[in-house]
């Protein structure tokens, strides 16, 4: 029991300790971290609308996360998934407004445009890593600078309304993503998400393809020398990691905006990969986790209302946790264990 | 009779596991005491608590008759004893004897005395016979000098006692004897030297006293002349097992593996190896002999496909292999135990079924329609752990809490169990206890009988001796001889390891590409 806990048990501490953190940093604000945090659960699940607003905020952190957890398992690091995102939710919203179809076929291709967007949007980092091990960290932050320029320059310069916000059209009804409750934007996207991660969980447990990856991401030389091609399987992980990524894209814009704008999503996908860290890499962990950032997320909106902290403070937890986990990745990883190639992230 | 060191009833735990129970140990001053065991029983860890790297949960350490606590090395040398690891610690940018008084360097007016280095370094290579050239860069030595100056450098802290971990692991065999000359000369000179070891030729040539430990406990301190070698070993394992050479059928079958001329780069991109050629025939073992880094790792991934030939053919049973990937590689019966076991041979993580599977992850029955069969999986496992005789909790337990035997053998049981028909065998049984060597030993013959075309690269003689048809030797990337493995002499092999070929011309290690 603790032997199968242990894995997660730092991760616990992690919050753990982000959370104190957390309270002493409202300490100073002279507000009451009890208060506080009595108001986030209260802004997050209070009534049936706050729930389907923390759903809201899960899905694209749940479609993002899963993005990481895919390059994760292979030992490889995709943080470009906020651009993927940026692109993903351009090229949906484009399919959206541009052609008219039946419904069910409109929101798939708008999906399906959006995931190989972001799957072109990776297509040269992943590239470069598998042919000549450029640093994938590296290329993918790059990338999403330009994603995220490059789509406002389309919004704004080629598909802006006249006279209007900066914004494309909205797009035809036929592209929306059905919504769960009436009352709330929170959409089908949600059910993409968890789909997906059992999916992909099932697909590295199960299969021999996903054992391939593993073992890539565990040990790369024992891989290699199985007959693994390691650098094909590099390319095309990366690949379908940003097509899920440049799905997010699409969920959000065929699901919540129905149309593209500059600053279309608030750091998405970087809490994404935030969240697919936090659960270990686990795809399943992983809804907990997106769920656990959703509702810090939604339940910020009341606090502002309702204290006299910020809705900073949210970001503040937020980088405390990442500090937190970060440690203890790097504490986990002492020398004694570098002699081999070390799992870096279990399931 | 005086003792330089005595150790009294020492034990020493690592939270449940007894590395140490109660062992004691009386070293005569003026002797060379050797302490031999099984990997594992606990040598490394009673000299660590010698010499103040380790604290002893109970017992007591008597230096010169004085009882003594050292918390640190530092304590340790500055009461005489000095040690020589396994792994060398030195700069190779720095002189030889720049890196002898590396932390002690001798300054004249604030700045190192460059010259009282030199001068007090060379005094010190002559009075103890340890050749060097103190001016030269340690980065370009080879393994044998690094050693000496390993030694010098505890000398020159003023040891009189000097322990020794497995020092002839990285050494020739003329080597070896230069080192026993050289420790033979500090006892004359009153030094005491404790011999750490698991060969029992050197123990028994070179010590006055043997200590032998068994799973953390001394099983018995004599004098050697009063021991053979087969006493040693049954005192190691606790029963007798035979080195012998192993008897066999003379080989029949047809050339499968076939080798010709073949180059290749190493990490660094120079020549690893130059112009390989032989051929290995169904149910023949050859093997590769050679200390390590003159090629033989290189040849393994080149025929495994891991690493590409620059020139040269490979071929199996007339097909050829070089350029294809190791999934090609494997898929024409090439089955690879590799050298580095823990790098490359597990995921020590994964559990033991799952270290089973790399390679034959896609095939049917492993998998169906790219969905692993469990079901087909757990069974194999269950059969392969029987059959290679595993000691594991279960086929879930992670490779990792296996024994480094038990751990080659999850290896071994992958690699034999399929349909290779020619098997690339690299140091089968280094860090592996001798009742494990004795099973590993016994597969690759078993191997051998039905037919297998067995290549063998080990840097151990001994095993080369018991197992190989023919043995090549290999020196800096060259083949120097190929002599039969039933008529040979572990002297003659030690030449051609040295790079003496069989006229007896030395061959010059080229350092260019």
């Amino acid at each position: 029991m603790i032997d199968r806990l242990s894995p997660y048990l730092g991760q616990m501490i992690a919050i753990g300790i982000a959370l104190a953190l957390g309270a002493v940093v409202i300490l100073t604000v002279n507000e009451s971290p009890w208060k506080v945090f009595v108001t986030l659960l209260d802004g997050a699940f209070g009534n049936p609308e706050r729930i389907a607003g923390t759903l809201l905020q899960t899905t694209p952190i749940l479609v993002c996360g899963i993005a990481a957890c895919i390059s994760l398992r292979g030992g490889l690091f995709n943080i470009g998934i906020e651009g993927q995102l940026f692109v993903g939710g351009f090229a949906a919203t484009w399919v959206g407004f541009s052609f008219a179809m039946p419904h069910a076929l409109h929101v798939l291709v708008g999906l399906g445009f959006a995931a190989l967007m972001g799957m072109a949007w990776i297509a040269i980092p992943a590239f470069f890593r598998a042919r000549y091990n450029t640093n994938e960290v590296v290329s993918t932050i790059l990338a999403n600078y330009v994603a995220v320029l490059a789509t406002s320059y389309l919004t704004i310069n080629v598909f802006k309304r006249a006279g209007g916000a900066p914004d494309t059209p909205p797009i035809l009804e036929s592209a929306y993503l059905p919504q769960i409750f009436s009352y709330s934007r929170a959409n089908w996207g949600l059910f993409i998400g968890i789909a997906l991660a059992v999916g992909v969980w099932l697909f590295f447990t199960r299969t021999a393809r996903g054992y391939a990856v593993t073992e890539m991401g565990a040990n790369p030389k024992f891989a290699e020398y199985g007959g693994i091609d390691i650098k094909k399987q590099t390319f095309v992980l990366l690949l379908v990691s940003g097509a899920v990524g440049g799905l997010a894209g699409g969920i959000e814009s065929l699901g919540v905006h129905h149309r593209f704008m500059e600053g279309f999503a608030p750091g998405f996908g970087f809490d994404g990969v935030i969240a697919a860290l936090l659960a270990n890499g686990n795809p399943i962990g992983t809804i907990g986790t997106a769920l656990f950032f959703g509702a810090l997320r939604s339940g910020s909106l009341l606090l502002e209302v309702d204290t006299t902290a910020s809705r900073e403070i949210i970001t503040v937890i937020q980088a405390l946790i990442i500090l937190a986990v970060s440690a203890q990745i790097v504490i986990r990883r002492r020398p004694s264990d570098s002699s081999a190639g070390e799992r870096r992230w279990k399931f | 009779m005086t003792l330089a060191v005595e150790l009294r009833s020492i034990t020493k735990r690592f939270g449940s596991f007894v590395a140490n129970e109660a062992v004691s140990l009386a070293v005569r001053r003026g002797s060379i005491h050797a302490i031999i065991g099984e990997n594992g029983a606990g040598k490394t860890t009673l000299m660590n608590v010698l010499f103040g790297l380790l604290q002893p949960d109970e017992g007591e350490i008597l230096i010169d008759g004085q009882p003594t606590q050292f918390a640190n090395p530092a304590a340790a040398i500055a009461a005489g004893i000095g040690m020589v690891h396994q792994h060398f610690k030195l700069v190779p940018s720095l002189t030889v004897a720049e890196n002898v008084f590396l932390g002690m360097e001798i300054v004249k007016g604030g700045l190192i005395d460059h010259a009282a280095q030199i001068e007090r370094t060379a005094e010190l290579s002559r009075r103890f016979g340890l050749k060097v050239d103190p001016t030269e860069r340690v980065g370009l030595l080879s393994v044998g000098i690094e050693q000496r100056i390993e030694i010098l450098k505890v000398l020159a802290r003023g040891a009189r006692t000097i322990i020794l971990d497995e020092p002839t692991a990285v050494l020739t065999p003329q080597e070896s004897r230069d080192l026993f000359e050289t420790l033979r000369g500090f006892v004359a000179q009153g030094m005491t030297v404790l011999f750490i070891s698991h060969h029992l030729e050197e123990v028994m040539e070179v010590s006055d006293t043997v200590t032998v430990l068994r799973h953390g406990r001394e099983v018995a301190t004599k004098p050697t002349s009063e021991l053979t070698k087969s006493d040693l070993v049954q005192m190691m394992v606790g029963r007798l097992v035979s080195f012998d050479r192993r008897p066999r059928p003379p080989v029949a079958g047809a050339p499968v593996l076939a080798v010709d001329d073949l180059w290749a780069r190493d990490d660094r991109g120079l020549h690893a190896l130059r112009g390989v050629s032989f051929d290995v025939r169904a149910g023949e073992i050859v093997g590769i002999a050679g200390v390590a880094g003159n090629g033989q790792t290189e040849l393994a991934e080149v025929l495994s496909g891991l690493r590409p030939a620059t020139h040269g053919a490979v071929s199996l049973s007339g097909r050829p292999l070089a350029g294809l990937s190791p999934r090609a590689i494997r898929a024409a019966g090439v089955g690879h135990v590799p050298g580095d076991r823990l790098v490359r041979g597990v995921d020590r993580n994964a559990s033991v079924s799952l270290n089973l599977l790399m390679g034959r992850q896609d095939r049917a029955p492993w998998s169906r329609h790219g969905v692993i069969d469990r079901s087909y999986l757990a069974a194999q496992s269950k059969k392969l752990i029987e059959r290679f005789d595993i000691r594991t909790r279960s086929a879930e337990t992670p490779v990792k809490s296996l024994s480094g035997g038990n751990i080659q053998k999850v290896v071994l049981a992958r690699e034999f169990s399929g349909d290779a028909r020619v098997l690339l065998v690299d140091q089968p049984t280094r860090g592996v206890d001798i009742g494990a060597t004795e099973q590993i030993h016994s597969e690759i013959m078993r191997q051998r009988g039905e037919g297998k075309a067995i290549l063998l690269i080990s840097v151990q003689l001994d095993e080369l001796i018991a197992l190989a048809d023919r043995i090549l030797v290999m020196f800096a990337g060259r083949i120097m001889g190929d002599v039969d493995g039933g008529a040979v002499s572990e002297e003659r092999l030690g030449l051609m390891m040295a790079g003496v070929d069989a006229d007896g011309h030395a061959v010059k290690r080229e350092a260019v590409a």
